[in-house]
Parts: C-alpha cells; sequence; structure tokens
C-alpha cells in the first residue's frame, strides 16, 4: 500500500505509506476523499493548487474479475466541482500489481515542459522528458510507447486537446490490444494533466509486488464464486457479450427516451440503422469482432472492433452513449460516421458524450443541419487542430450555447447529460441534477429497473429513492475497480454476501452488508458534496434546464415532474 | 400482427429477417405471457414487449394491428 507523489514543480517522485485516513480506499473513495481533504476548493483547477490523482480500484490486480476500472480524480476544469472519471484498460490492473495504491500528481510543470510518468516492473517511477511527443494524437503516442518500451506496457495520455487545456479533454486508456480507446472522458481531467505538463503515464504490466491478501484462501475462494455470477448473469450472456451497451438504443428508443435532435424528439427517425443489433450485423459481414475483451481479466467482453468496409481497423468499442450522442443527437444515422467520429475523439482525446452533445447545440443553433456527418467530422477536427471555433467546442455545450445565445443545452453543471432524456424517464433526471459529477450516466443510471419494471419510468413515485439508492452504491463500487456490469450483477443477496466474503478476506475486515455497500458509498458521497459546497455549489446547481420543464418530448408529451423540493431530498443523508 | 426481435432473440428464429419481422397470428385477448410463450422465448431471455412507448406487465393484453417489438433487458451503460 503505497502512495507515490509526483511534484511536476520540482519534478521529484517519492513513495510513501498509505496515511491512516487513506486506508481501505481505493478508486472513486480514494480520489474524492483526498481531494475534498487536501485540494482549496476553489482554486483554479489548471493550476498549481489542484492535484490530480489515479487510483486503482481497491481490488484492482487482484485475481477477482472484472476489476479493471482506474479512477482518476481533480477539481474538473468543465463544472468546477469535484470529478472523478474512470476507465477500463489494463492500467488498473498494473498499477495494483505493483501494490501503488494511488499517484498522487502534484504542482505544475514549467509553462512548454512536457513529461511521461514512466513506472517499470520493479515500480521504479521516473518523469522523461516528452517534447517529442508534444500535439501528438492518442493512437500514434501509445504505438511509439509500445515500440520504445514493451508491447505489454499500460498507458494513460492525453492527446492534442487535453495539451490545449480544453475542458472537454479526456484522458485515454489503453486496451488488451494497446490501442487508447478506452476513457476517462467526463469533466476534462485531460486538460488537469496537460496543465501539469503530464503527457502520459506509462506502467510495465509485469509486477509483482501487489499488496498481500489478508486471507488468500477465502478470497480465492469467494473470487470463484463471483466470477461464476458475474459471466453467467442473464443480462451479462444475452446482451452485454453479443452487443455491448449498444443493445440500450433499441429499448430506449422503444420507451421513447432516446434524447435525439438535441433533445427535441424521445424517438430517432432511422434509429434501427444504427442500433445494436444493426451494428453487430455490419460488424460480422465486414470481419470485425463483436464480442471483444477490451479489460484486464474480463469475463463480460462488451467491447467490439469497428471495422471499414475493407476489413481495417476504424474504432474501439462503439458503445451506446457515442452512438446517441454523435448519432441521436445529431441525428447522424449511420454507423461508420459515427464510429469515425468515435475515433477522432479517442484520437484527438476529449469526451465522446460531450462533443456530440456540443455538436447538436450547435446543430440545434443552426449552424449546420441536423445529420450532417461531414460538418461533425470537420467540427471535432477542428478541436485537434486548435481553431478558433475547435476551441469554442472543446469547452463544451455550454460554451457552444452562449456563443449561438442558444438556450438550449442538455447540461447539469456544465456536463453535458447521457442518452437518457429526463421527460421520459424520470429517475434520469434526478440523478442528472443531484451527482456531484454533473450529469453523468454512470452515477445512477436506472434503465434496468424501468425494463424490468420495478419502476414505471413517467411516474413520479419512487425516483428520488430509487435514484438514491442506485447512486451510493455505485459510488461505493467505484471504489473497489468494479465495472458497471460485474457491479450490477452483484446486486443480489447472494452475490453481495460473497462480495463481503472477497472484500473482507482481501482486507482483514468484518464489514457486513451495513458497511458495503451503503455507508462506503454515502462517506464518498458526503465528501463530493461537501468539495461542491465550498466550491460555491448550491441546491440551484442541483437543476435540470429550464427546458426540460417547459417543452414536452414526444412521443409521451411530458415535461421533467419532479419538484425541487424532491430533487433536495435526494441526499437526505 | 408484426413483430420485432431485438437483442440476441432473433437467433432462435433461422429465417428471420429484420426489416419484415415476424407474422404472428394471435387471438382478441392474448398477454404478454402468450405471446412470448408462443414464440418459445424462455424467461431467462429476460424478455420484454414494448408497444406505443410502454414496457407491458406480463398479463397486459396485446392489442391487435399495433406494431410491438420484443427486447431483452439490459443495463444501462
Amino acid at each position: 500500500m503505497k502512495f507515490m507523489k509526483v511534484n511536476m514543480t520540482d519534478q521529484t517522485i517519492k513513495l510513501e505509506d498509505v496515511p491512516q485516513d487513506y486506508m481501505g480506499l481505493g478508486g472513486r473513495g480514494l480520489t474524492s476523499i483526498m481531494i475534498n481533504k487536501e485540494v482549496p476548493p476553489k482554486c483554479d483547477s489548471l493550476g498549481p493548487e489542484n492535484k490530480l490523482i489515479f487510483a486503482p480500484g481497491l481490488l484492482s490486480g487482484t485475481s477477482l474479475v472484472n476489476t479493471s476500472r482506474i479512477s482518476i480524480g481533480a477539481k474538473s476544469p468543465l463544472t468546477g466541482g469535484i470529478k472523478e472519471s474512470n476507465a477500463g484498460g489494463t492500467v488498473a490492473a498494473a498499477l495494483g500489481r505493483l501494490g501503488i495504491t494511488g499517484i498522487i500528481v502534484e504542482g505544475q510543470a514549467q509553462e512548454g515542459d512536457l513529461s511521461i510518468l514512466r513506472i517499470d516492473k520493479e515500480g521504479k517511477a521516473s518523469l522523461i522528458p516528452a517534447q517529442e511527443y508534444r500535439g501528438m494524437r492518442t493512437y500514434q503516442f501509445v504505438e511509439k510507447i509500445l515500440e520504445t518500451y514493451s508491447k505489454k506496457t499500460a498507458v494513460l495520455c492525453i492527446g492534442p486537446a487535453g495539451e490545449q487545456r480544453m475542458p472537454l479533454a479526456s484522458i485515454q486508456s489503453s486496451d488488451i490490444d494497446g490501442r487508447p480507446c478506452r476513457a476517462a472522458a467526463r469533466g476534462g481531467l485531460g486538460a488537469v494533466m496537460g496543465a501539469k505538463g503530464l503527457k502520459a503515464l506509462v506502467v510495465d504490466q509485469g509486477g509483482k509486488s501487489a499488496d498481500a491478501i489478508a486471507d488468500p484462501k477465502a478470497f480465492n475462494e469467494a473470487a470463484k464464486v463471483l466470477a461464476k455470477i458475474i459471466k453467467e448473469e442473464f443480462i451479462n450472456v444475452n446482451m452485454m457479450g453479443p452487443l455491448g451497451t449498444a443493445g440500450l438504443v433499441a429499448p430506449l428508443n422503444s420507451m421513447g427516451a432516446f434524447p435525439s435532435f438535441n433533445a427535441t424528439k424521445g424517438v430517432l427517425d432511422g434509429w434501427e440503422n444504427i442500433s445494436g443489433e444493426a451494428m453487430a450485423e455490419l460488424i460480422k459481414k465486414r470481419g470485425g469482432n463483436t464480442t471483444h475483451m477490451g479489460c484486464a481479466q474480463c469475463v463480460i467482453h462488451c467491447s467490439n472492433i469497428f471495422v471499414d468496409k475493407k476489413g481495417k481497423y476504424v474504432t474501439g468499442a462503439l458503445e451506446y452513449e457515442t452512438i446517441w450522442s454523435m448519432g441521436g443527437m445529431t441525428g447522424i444515422v449511420d454507423l461508420d460516421t459515427i464510429a469515425q467520429l468515435d475515433f477522432l475523439c479517442d484520437d484527438i482525446g476529449v469526451d465522446t458524450m460531450s462533443t456530440g452533445v456540443a455538436i447538436a447545440v450547435a446543430m440545434d443553433a443552426g449552424h449546420k443541419k441536423f445529420g450532417d456527418g461531414k460538418a461533425a467530422i470537420e467540427m471535432v477536427k477542428e478541436i485537434g487542430k486548435g481553431t478558433e471555433f475547435g476551441r469554442i467546442l472543446g469547452n463544451g455545450p455550454a460554451a457552444i450555447g452562449k456563443h449561438f445565445n442558444h438556450a438550449r443545452v442538455p447540461v447539469v453543471k456544465k456536463q453535458s447529460v447521457a442518452g437518457y432524456d429526463p421527460r421520459a424517464m424520470l429517475g434520469h433526471g434526478v440523478t442528472f441534477a443531484t451527482t456531484p459529477m454533473g450529469a453523468d450516466h454512470t452515477a445512477g443510471n436506472l434503465v434496468g429497473l424501468y425494463l424490468t419494471q420495478q419502476l414505471d419510468p413517467l411516474k413520479s413515485e419512487g425516483q428520488v429513492e430509487a435514484s438514491r439508492f442506485i447512486q451510493i452504491a455505485m459510488a461505493a463500487f467505484d471504489v473497489m475497480g468494479l465495472c458497471f456490469m460485474a457491479s450490477v450483477a452483484l446486486l443480489t443477496p447472494e452475490a453481495g454476501e460473497a462480495f463481503l466474503k472477497v472484500l473482507n478476506a482481501k482486507l482483514g475486515t468484518q464489514f457486513g452488508p451495513d458497511d458495503f455497500p451503503g455507508a462506503m458509498g454515502i462517506r464518498v458521497l458526503k465528501a463530493e458534496k461537501e468539495f461542491n459546497r465550498r466550491a460555491g455549489f448550491t441546491k440551484e446547481d442541483d437543476r435540470l434546464p429550464r427546458f426540460y420543464y417547459e417543452e414536452p418530448l414526444p412521443p409521451h408529451n411530458t415535461v421533467f415532474s419532479i419538484t425541487d423540493e424532491e430533487i433536495d431530498s435526494t441526499f437526505d443523508f | 400482427m408484426r413483430v420485432k426481435l431485438y437483442g440476441t432473440l432473433s437467433q432462435q428464429f433461422p429465417d428471420y429477417r429484420h426489416s419484415e419481422g415476424i407474422e404472428v397470428e394471435i387471438p382478441e385477448g392474448t398477454t404478454v405471457k402468450d405471446l412470448l410463450a408462443r414464440l418459445e422465448i424462455s424467461e431467462s431471455q429476460g424478455a420484454l414487449v414494448a408497444m406505443e412507448g410502454r414496457i407491458l406487465k406480463a398479463d397486459d393484453k396485446i392489442r391487435c394491428g399495433v406494431p410491438v417489438n420484443v427486447l431483452q433487458a439490459i443495463h444501462g451503460g
């Protein structure tokens, strides 16, 4: 259990034991609790006082399956509040195998300096000058890094958008095949990394100094039980493996909740052309891969490899949120165009969701026509080039709305909503409004409850309670490094019991069902709310944009009907 | 009535063409449960029936002439 403290001002690296205050924390728990304690809430997010924290999950690097999420945290340049964004890939397991609990990047390099933080398989770290990589896009960069070091290197890096400190900049994460197609995309953490003067974190995957497990026998037994539960969970078998998250396109359109044409319709004309089913058929026909292992130790394989007509790689893991933002919101019903947009965003290093929504706002304002794929591609390219318009776009949907004096801007705390319209799925409106992260799909997603008819998406009753429950659960699972698909498979009593056995065997603790996920999730959310409050956020920031209350969404023609009082009761702890 | 299949449900219908869907003759009063049984779709497949923007309950009756989508449950991602 070690912290690696990297001071970019004086270019020093120190290893220290994890202090008592942070023991038993990983992932989002570590990033959020540390930011709340150590980062001045009113600081400049792109200045030396901000800290950029890389934290593998508490279980990353162990033998437990699907624990390869890395949490990255800082004060967000997009929202001005606390931010945790997590990504799959290979780096979380690599750090876990080195016994590194967190890397805390502090201070700021001199203007113009750029470095790579490299950690070898013995855990030795160094800052390496990276001027030769300045301005380089992520695919080329990772290719060069793998050539320079080894194919078994895990990479987190920024592209031109991060170096230009744009609030939509992502941190890209390399997958099993060494492609930077996973992303800690939300909240502009790539801009924080760029402002620190850090191009990449490069970690050898061959580490063999993982933290000791308190009771290895009990851990292995329970981990086997969990692996079976996660692998055999019916949604993972039926949908996540064969279609991935793209399988959501059909249900969302069938429920009239697929925000389309900048959130003016709940069903996209031509959605069948960009559904998960259509995508899988196209990929198979062209010789791509519909069921791909993207992250270390994954047994679900929700990833895919999208290829062009000649069978050549275009992008990895074309996922629901990107299909929605780049297709639904923009009215582009062509998978090849969407795949190209996905690749460009990963390569330049920007969030596909907020970028797609920003393009949709520009189209809605009349800048270009809905459905104009070529225009969308040119707009994203402008971000990479850093043109004047590209820089406005790279500031996000709110900046684009301001530029065009256009009011229909679907953001909360300046971060774009996700692909679930709050007027047709009321609980998502509660989550978007209240999560300390700004509107976000991973903070508390209720679509599974709606589809399994545990909750009516159009009735107010039960939405706040459901959002509260799932937000607490997700905040807790984000501590562990588990992916979303694995986490939801663990919400049954049987799986919950097995998970507690794993956790207690790992840490030597006696946690019960009240401790996890409940108390753990609440502790994380309280820290996040506290930081935002001290940063100046009030309950007025926990509101959806006015148009959700005023413009009915076809086909249900309903508006968002949860009252402010109900919204404010979401975090009643 | 015309039924369209989503998720991986079409795999059990070798001649299924999505543009056409499946033509199923059902008597008045057919419920969601009846339709799924008729299509030999088992509970473990997590099938759901959507009609007019709503997910129907197992005992809800299906209205003849209205397009029906048979989906599979999925979590948000």
